[in-house]
């Protein structure tokens, strides 16, 4: 059996399973959580929470709604929504949003600590 | 080339395709940290859900709505927002939360819809977050009107209704502003000797959109109240229907609420 032939085949195959399997047929997740959303959804969702906070002004449920997303400081979070969402130009009424809670969030003594649900 | 090395070539591919795939699927696979809302837990795509409606019912953006539940291709938006709607309130949770999923399901059964009432405006924040740069912002989303804010629903009708394809007798509430035009997400707060229940309208768009009902047992007086309304409605009760066999069956109940003229 010539070894050069079997590893120029392992070689091909190789290739060829990454590129069936990350791009013509990549594994589909479910039951996800959110801390697993591509960048756009997680902004997203930060922009959906401080627009719920606008409405409920309850922090703490914003704390609890934003741990989901991982353990990142919430405060980090709702920052980096607003630069992105600047760069994206998204409505006035979301970056107020955003802005009021950021606000909150930055008066806050320390991290509370909330669990996701 | 030799039988002998399209062998090895054939069998080294077909190691080498198992061991790509196998590091693309479970040893490393692209979707760990790229998944969409639709691949969510249930609890976090009601959650997902629940957040899009209260986004709504602050800024009114339906286009923006629309398209953050487009990533669900399973269920239909409308009906997933009223069966939300339905489940919060029976879980007692917050009011504004029904409203909004309720207020969402209307609008997206009918774009016409009057959009949430525009919320007060907040305060200016005393600062901004240290690292954020003065946002450029944009013109707010377009409203169409709304209903009066702080304007009385008054009664204008309250009929028994007699339909025999009914089989359980309800109690039937359709609410429209000042212009006659159906008006979603109003709170209806029902009473009776033994407890009470609140529904909104627009949670059945099929019917209206300032549609709302619950059922109602016969031989019970029940006492009907909007949120927003001016007194609450006394002495509700099923009255006897008769079909065109004789035979008599308990009726229904048809109240109509309108926002008088600002």
């Amino acid at each position: 059996m010539s070894t050069s032939r079997l590893l120029i085949g392992i070689l091909l195959g190789i290739a060829i399973g990454l590129v069936y399997g990350w791009g013509l047929h990549p594994v589909e997740l479910v039951d996800t959580t959110p801390d697993t959303l591509q960048e756009t959804y997680r902004i997203d969702y930060v922009i959906m929470v401080a627009d719920a906070y606008s409405l409920d002004q309850d922090l703490q449920q914003a704390l609890i709604r934003l741990a989901a997303l991982g353990p990142q400081a919430p405060d980090e979070m709702v920052i980096a929504a607003i630069n992105d969402g600047i760069e994206r130009e998204i409505p006035r009424e979301d970056l107020e949003s955003l802005n009021e809670l950021a606000v909150q969030l930055r008066s806050l003594p320390s991290s509370p600590g909330v669990q996701a649900p | 080339m030799t039988r002998r090395d399209t062998l090895s070539l054939l069998l080294g591919a077909i190691l080498g395709i198992a061991a790509g795939v196998t590091y693309s699927w479970v040893i490393n696979p692209l979707s760990f940290n790229e998944t969409t809302p639709a691949s969510l837990r249930t609890v976090y795509r009601e959650e997902y859900v629940l957040l899009t409606a209260l986004s709504f019912a602050k800024t009114g953006n339906l286009e923006q709505a629309q398209g953050r539940l487009a990533v669900f291709t399973d269920i239909n938006a409308a009906s997933e927002l009223s069966r939300l709607a339905q489940l919060s309130l029976s879980e007692e949770r917050p009011v504004d939360e029904a409203r909004a999923l309720a207020q969402l399901a209307a609008a997206l059964s009918n774009p016409a819809t009057p959009s949430p009432t525009a919320v007060t405006a907040t305060p200016t924040p005393t600062g901004t977050p240290p690292s954020s740069p003065t946002p450029t912002l944009q013109p707010a989303a377009t409203r169409v009107p709304t209903a009066t804010p702080g304007a009385p629903f008054a009664l204008v009708s309250s009929e028994p209704i007699c339909d025999p394809r009914v089989s359980q007798p309800l109690l039937m509430v359709y609410v429209q502003d000042a212009d006659g035009n159906p008006l979603p997400g109003i709170a209806v707060l029902i009473r009776w000797d033994e407890g009470q229940d609140q529904f909104f309208t627009g949670l059945k768009p099929e019917i209206g959109l300032g549609y709302g009902d619950v059922d109602i047992t016969p031989g019970v007086v029940y006492q009907l109240e909007l949120v927003d309304g001016q007194v609450p409605i006394t002495g509700l009760e099923s009255s006897p229907c008769t079909n065109e066999l004789g035979q008599t069956y308990p009726g229904s109940i048809e109240l109509i609420f309108q926002q008088p003229s600002p």
